[in-house]
């Protein structure tokens, strides 16, 4: 096999503000990225995305979505007053791919947990990205939900599982983690133009990931992520990035095209071409 | 507690009506009548098939069902007009909202359990205590927001320590979410919860409603990150570890004992020592609301699912002990 299997990588939002119709400057700039990064990653005519929301979280091993076609209506329990608490969503599985994930996952020992259920809750998270990355549903997907208590080694080795698959089912993949920063939500209802950090620590935390993700540092990234998890409450931990670099899907310097605040949580688009 | 925050797109409250009359001529006297905790894992659902799950099972977990079918005969004598519960799985990130929905009905797939609950609700909701409810915490300076969207999901925690209090759904409810902010851990949450509870109390006092309250919470709540292929083998089905068992005992000791003010002063040290999933502030919503009385609580089961510990727990009022 002489083409590469993964054909370029990111990091984006899962807040739905992004899909407001009348968005803070900061949502409106991140939208704009992930839009773009999504017109970057088809550019690279991969044949599916490989996905991991952290708004999927689970507690019993790996969950992986095997239902073709995964379409519905989201109305979100906190956001549902917002134009962009509601979101309907008509996706796409690479189940060839999906399959083979779970099977790796079990292969290496862990437990992939099949989920092929209609009625299924698909999170905002997923929704809010595929819709920006791929608005007009040209790639299928492969996702794998983020467990609360598995481990930054444990979710590398579920990214792992999931190139691997690819590259045993001569896939081209593009691999996306969808994942705030700091987690500082403003725990009140505010006004779009409001909207920034909640912190200025929390900001100047997200600033050093991001600049180490720039210099393509991601081993210091790694380094730095239980003490940035600490003290910027990051996002699930931040065990987004392990996974990112498991899949290949972040790989050297990134490219910070946006960053900010979504409701005093931060945020950033971040890509990573093959 | 100074911050008041409403949605712009709240609309304003009804006027109060007459409460529902249970039999007009012995209409039992208003207040909250009993408080449970009521545990919810979707196990228990699932382990009693009823016919709105879709999975089957051969059972399992009977003594904590068994706590269950106790209090339903407890709550047939109570006679209320409403449950009300709040439940860690409405996970609201800004503020506390309330269920506001008159006929929430669909179907509830859980997203971490869809193998065990895939449920078929249709709830009946107390508008009117519902939106005193939201009134009530907002005036106490809570951040609070009224859910009028159908199409939300009802969660498994609220479902779950609904059906198991009452399967035949006939009386109304009300479904308070949690607030889970990123300060959700700190004890300051738990505050916040106390005035949750006292505003709860407020607004069934307002309105005149004889309320069955419920916290859907589990205790200490590590546990397995695999299943067995028959979800429940009870061969299976132990504590997660001594430490977490001896904790939940040490606990429902305190509850067994009382007063109300010592549990929820435990509470935290608990919580620390087990995960437990009090920290979604449901049990200390429960006290407060009961206006913390000097009275023990009837610890009517316990056990454990997939590890976590879990208790069926009832605190009757001395003003309602004669029901
Ligand atoms: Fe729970």
């Amino acid at each position: 096999m002489s083409e590469a299997t993964v054909v370029g990588g990111a990091l984006v939002p899962g807040m739905p503000h992004l899909l407001a119709a009348s968005p803070a400057p900061s949502w409106k700039r991140l939208a704009e990225a992930v839009l773009e990064v999504g017109s970057r990653l088809r550019a690279a005519n991969p044949d599916a995305v490989l996905l991991l929301s952290t708004q999927w979280f689970t507690v019993l091993g790996h969950q992986v979505q095997l239902d073709p076609n995964p379409r519905g209506q989201r109305t979100d329990e906190n956001w549902y007053a917002y134009d962009f608490g509601h979101l309907d969503y008509d996706l796409r599985t690479d189940t060839a791919l999906a399959e083979a994930w779970a099977a790796e996952i079990d292969t290496v020992g862990m437990q992939a947990r099949r989920t092929h259920y209609e009625h299924f809750p698909i999170d905002t998270g997923t929704v809010v990205a595929s819709r920006l990355l791929d608005p007009d549903r040209t790639l299928p997907m492969a996702q794998v939900s983020c467990n609360l208590y598995a481990d930054a080694d444990a979710l590398f080795r579920v990214g792992a599982a999931g190139v691997a698959a690819a590259r045993r089912l001569g896939r081209r993949i593009a691999v996306v983690g969808v994942s705030g920063l700091s987690s500082g939500l403003t725990p009140r209802w505010i006004s779009p133009k409001e909207d920034e950090i909640s912190d200025p620590a929390h900001e100047q935390w997200n600033s050093r990931l991001l600049g180490l993700l720039a210099a393509g540092d991601l081993a210091a990234a790694l380094d730095l992520r239980e003490a940035y998890s600490r003290a910027a409450a990051a996002d699930s931990q931040l065990r987004v990035l392990p996974w990112l670099v498991g899949a290949e899907g972040a790989v050297g310097p990134g490219e910070v095209l946006a960053s900010g605040p979504i409701w005093g949580t931060g945020a950033a688009v971040v890509h990573w071409p093959a | 507690m100074a911050r008041v925050f409403q949605l712009p797109v709240t609309t304003g409250r009804t006027a109060i009506a007459a409460p529902a009359v249970v039999g007009s001529t012995d209409r039992p006297r208003p207040g909250i009548a009993a408080g449970y905790l009521a545990p919810h894992p979707p196990h228990l659902i699932y382990a009693e098939n009823p016919p709105q799950n879709e999975p089957r099972s051969t059972g399992g977990w009977e003594v904590l069902r068994w706590a269950y079918a106790e209090l339903r005969r407890r709550l047939t004598r109570l006679r209320p007009d409403v449950l009300v519960v709040h439940a860690p799985h409405w996970i609201t990130m800004v503020g506390h909202h309330v269920n506001c929905v008159p006929n929430p009905r669909g179907v509830s797939v859980e997203p971490i359990f869809p193998h065990l609950f895939r449920y078929h609700y249709n709830m009946t909701t107390d508008v009117e205590l519902a939106e005193t409810i939201a009134d009530c915490a907002a005036e106490a300076g809570l951040v609070t927001s009224k859910l009028r969207e159908p199409g939300v999901r009802v969660d498994y925690a609220t479902i779950g320590a609904l059906h198991l209090a009452n399967p035949s759904w006939d009386i109304p409810v009300v479904s308070l979410s949690a607030n889970n902010n990123p300060y959700f851990y700190a004890e300051a949450a738990l505050d916040e919860m106390e005035v949750l509870g006292a505003a709860t109390r407020r607004a069934i006092e307002t309105t005149g409603r004889r309320a069955v309250l419920l916290a859907s919470n589990s205790l200490s709540h590590l546990h397995w990150d695999v299943e067995a292929d028959l979800p429940e083998d009870m061969s299976r089905e132990h504590p997660f570890s001594h430490h977490q068992y001896q904790w939940d005992i040490r606990l429902l000791d305190l509850v067994r004992t009382g007063p109300t003010r010592a549990v929820a002063d435990f509470v935290p040290q608990h919580i620390a020592q087990t995960a437990s999933e009090t920290k979604a502030g449901s049990l200390t919503w429960l006290l407060a609301a009961l206006d913390w009385p000097a009275i023990p609580g009837d610890v009517l089961g316990y056990g454990t699912i997939i590890g976590t510990g879990n208790a069926v727990v009832e605190w009757v009022p001395e003003e309602f002990s004669d029901v």
